[in-house]
């Protein structure tokens, strides 16, 4: 009997970067589980970790090239696949120039690094990502405003938590695990919870403020307001270390907090009690989540949420929100040669409209399909999709499809068949966590990079990297022989080879505090920019201010009638990541169904009971999904969940219509934020009835 | 040795359903049977899992005696004496008693036995991320909890 060898890597069913050890024998992984000595993890593992040898090894997987023939799916090698690829990429750039060309990733596998290197080298500006509305769009707004993302340091032990739209420790974390914020909370740190839904984390909370959806800006208006009027801001602060201290008070004055109580429905009273315990409370972090990204204040409101960090004295101070240092090893940013790009960096689709997503190098994805439907400003003829399935992940569904369906090429890298890689004309088949040699968690700001290594090899798939890699060989770029030799050179400067870093398992940089007091603040004029000087720039509103959503109730009420609801369409669950993990059988037995949340009332008076398909209707569509009573939300809101289609359903639309609730939603210019291009998922209004048809 | 016990602080339990899929990793088992399981009544989440009870009504009402308590107080079941007649299922209290049907036979909580004499904890508790499934001897495991 063959022995069991154990694999030390790092997970990425998530964003996450558990530590994970694998076993495997005969070169089959045939468990895995929690790493106890991982600093991120310390030993916890999800759901979707724990079901990586479901997905792996999955029968449905594809482990080999494809190609389209006549509308069917034909093997092809490799060889044949990246001469098709490189042929038809070539040919397209011959006729309309290397920008015709879409590259796309979703949330990503790590890749980034490799993904932009390859694209910048072709010299496509056009990089599409989940970045416009999910977490990069948080990174743009704070690099403008205090020059790095300001994270919240649970390692310095915080005493006051805000758990501002996320719940850490259900869904993906970002760049902290949730064992590191229970950790400080189980210290006794007062938590406040800023949730339109009642979650785990709500019911813990000292104070809770349910607010409508959408309105996280103003409700920070109203935390800036009662620290300002009672003169609870760190004096010194302001003072030496923010630029437009006077106007942005003035701006902030300007509202009361009748106003804030009737945009957010969260009561002043409640309010004052929360700004107060935030201020009062030292050290304090604020831990942000996608939600108030999602909207059309998008960088109005992290740069608000910045501001009360800033004012409060919490800015990389222990304890508060900081700015983790690197370990010494290349920058993602390095690795990818931005620079490469060089005049092509002009041409990006929506970069004169959208200057922050252009700042940081991604396009909002409505302009990718405006250029492939309409042909302006120019046409996109080719794309490259990596791990994303923006069929079901992108707003406006239907433009989406319509879009990809009429590329000339188009290649889909990916595990699973999805509603996306069915459009295809290529699809190429890829790795998993458990066969990857990288060094991971290099683009996260949490401090850290980790040693993820090849625990087995599956079929014929290859790591993205080595796709973009050997992609990019072929089309004349400047690549390494090898994987691995590319991550001796990411690791160069720490004066490490990936053999050795392999064994070390992960580098953790120096932490230093209050870096500003040597270096300022990394923005124009070195001082956090409450008056941003970049914005002014650009033409916008140089202060930060509170948008209403276009499709609301106070923007709407001519709509209201018939569509009464607000629908929140982002609901995350803990098994599923975006569209993935609908086919791996543990994770569905547990979340078989699409769940729209409604409040019992609510679905009472509208017939609905537990259970029941559900018709979800706005103004753009319906969609059906089954209905969970969950008395923790507001009666006036409904939320559903996204990223569903259906594997088991074998046509090659895979039931992508039937539940996904990005039909409903809305991807025109002026839902979206108007300088990342943010869409808009969080708030749209709907009605809800009955299905009867299934 | 004393008795053993596994106990799910239910105040705890965020409902993330890690324990779930651990368990099935560690027992091999295809959907169906589900020997600890979260159950979402939003906004709350109810564990359902094996009390190893001091008297176990599944050992009692099994016919075949396929059932029976070892000396740490583990209520474990011999599957090869399994009728597949599911007295034991409708005779848990807490719904913990689960059948798997490919194989006829009713399968319960082990409490990772094979792991416990590697010094390990249960698979489910292992991973838990607010460390709400605890685990050890029963009367340390009442101390803890400040429940005596």
């Amino acid at each position: 009997m063959s022995e069991i060898k154990k694999v030390r890597t790092v997970c990425r069913s998530c964003h996450g970067g558990c530590g994970v050890i694998v076993h495997v024998k005969d070169g089959k992984a045939v468990k895995v589980e929690g790493d106890p000595e991982s600093p991120i993890s310390r030993g916890s593992l999800c759901s979707k970790g724990l079901s990586i040898l479901q997905l792996a090894y999955h029968p449905e997987r594809i482990l080999h090239p494809l190609k389209k023939v006549d509308g069917n799916w034909k093997r092809v090698s490799w060889n044949e696949a990246l001469d098709i690829t490189v042929e038809n990429l070539n040919r397209v750039i011959k006729e309309y120039g290397p920008e015709s060309v879409v590259i796309g990733q979703g949330t990503g596998r790590d890749y980034e690094s490799h993904l932009y290197r390859f694209a910048n080298l072709l010299g496509t500006p056009n990089v599409l990502t989940a970045g416009h509305m999910c977490y990069v769009s948080r990174v743009g707004a704070t690099l403008i405003t205090c020059g790095n993302l300001p994270v919240a340091d649970y390692r310095g032990n915080p005493r006051c938590i805000v758990m501002w739209a996320c719940n850490p420790l259900w869904t993906n974390p970002d760049e902290y695990k949730g064992i590191d914020f229970w950790d400080a909370y189980k210290k006794g740190a007062k938590l406040i919870v800023i949730d339109p839904r009642k979650g785990f984390l709500a019911k813990k909370a000292d104070l809770w403020l349910q607010l409508r959806p959408g309105t996280d800006g103003a409700l920070a208006i109203g935390f800036l307001k009662v620290i300002i009027e009672e003169n609870l801001y760190d004096r010194d602060f302001v003072e030496n270390y923010i630029h437009g201290w006077g106007p942005f008070k003035e701006r902030i004055l300007g509202h009361s907090l009748e106003w804030v109580e009737e945009v957010t429905w969260v009561k002043r009273d409640l309010i004052v009690q929360a700004a107060r315990m935030y201020a009062n409370t030292k050290p304090a972090a604020i831990h942000w989540g996608v939600p108030t990204e999602q909207t059309i204040n998008c960088t109005d409101c992290t740069r608000l949420l910045t501001a009360l960090m800033a004012i409060t004295g919490n800015l990389d101070s222990p304890g508060g929100n900081v700015f983790y240092v690197p370990p010494n090893v290349r920058k993602v940013s390095d690795f990818a040669l931005h620079k490469e790009l060089g005049e092509r960096a002009k041409k990006r689709l929506g970069g004169e409209q959208y200057k922050l997503a252009s700042r940081v190098a991604l396009i909002t994805p409505k302009v990718a399909w405006e250029a492939i439907l309409t042909g302006k400003p120019y046409p996109l003829k080719a794309g490259l999709l990596c791990g994303t399935n923006p069929v079901v992940t992108r707003a406006n569904a239907r433009e989406v499809y319509e879009a990809l369906k009429r590329l000339e090429f188009l290649v889909v890298i990916d595990f699973f068949m999805t509603p996306t890689a069915e459009l295809a004309h290529l699809f190429l088949p890829a790795a998993t966590w458990l066969e990857v040699n990288h060094v991971a968690d290099n683009w996260k700001r949490h401090g850290f990079v980790l040693a993820r290594q090849k625990a087995v090899e599956i079929g014929e798939a290859w790591q993205d990297h080595k796709i973009f890699m050997e992609l990019g060989k072929r089309m004349g770029q400047m690549w390494w022989d090898t994987v691995e030799d590319a991550l001796d050179y990411i690791l160069e400067p720490a004066g490490l080879t990936w053999e050795e870093f392999k064994r070390i398992g992960y580098l953790q940089g120096q932490m230093e505090y209050y870096k500003y007091r040597e270096k300022g603040f990394s923005t124009p004029t070195g001082k956090v920019e409450l008056y941003s000087t970049i914005l002014e720039k650009w033409g916008r509103d140089p202060l930060p201010k509170y948008t209403e959503p276009p499709e609301s109730p106070l923007s709407r009420p001519d709509l209201l009638k018939r569509y009464p609801y607000i629908l929140n369409a982002g609901l995350r669950t803990p098994t599923f990541f975006h569209s993935a993990n609908r086919q791996i059988p543990w994770l569905r037995e547990i979340r078989p169904h699409p769940i729209v949340e409604i409040h019992p009332e609510t679905a009472q008076k509208e017939g609905i009971e537990e259970g029941m398909w559900v018709w979800i209707e706005s103004t753009r569509g319906k969609v059906r999904l089954k209905a969970k009573l969950n008395e923790g939300i507001h009666p006036k809101v409904v939320v559903a969940e996204h990223g569903w289609w259906f594997p088991e359903i074998k046509d090659p639309g895979h039931g992508w219509e039937i539940s996904n609730i990005n039909i409903l939603t809305d991807n025109s210019h002026e839902s979206m934020d108007p300088v990342m291009g943010a869409t808009n998922i969080r708030v749209l209004l709907c009605n809800i009835s009955p299905c009867k048809e299934v | 040795m004393g008795k053993i016990s596994l106990i799910i602080k239910r105040r705890e339990c965020m409902g993330c359903h890690a324990c779930e899929v651990a368990c099935k990793q560690e027992h091999n088992l295809p959907t169906g049977p589900r020997l600890i399981r979260v159950i979402e009544k939003a906004p709350d989440f109810i564990p359902v899992y094996c009390h190893h009870c001091a008297n176990a009504p599944c050992m009692e009402s099994c016919p075949e005696k396929a059932i029976y308590k070892n000396e740490l107080g583990m209520v474990l079941i011999k599957e090869e004496l399994c009728i597949g007649c599911m007295a034991c299922v409708e005779a848990c209290p807490f719904g913990a008693m689960q059948f798997f049907e490919e194989q006829n036979v009713a399968v319960k909580c082990d409490l990772c036995i094979h792991r416990i004499s590697e010094g390990q904890g249960p698979a489910c508790a292992s991973v838990c991320p607010t460390r709400c499934i605890i685990f050890g001897d029963t009367k340390g495991l009442l101390d803890r909890m400040g429940a005596r």
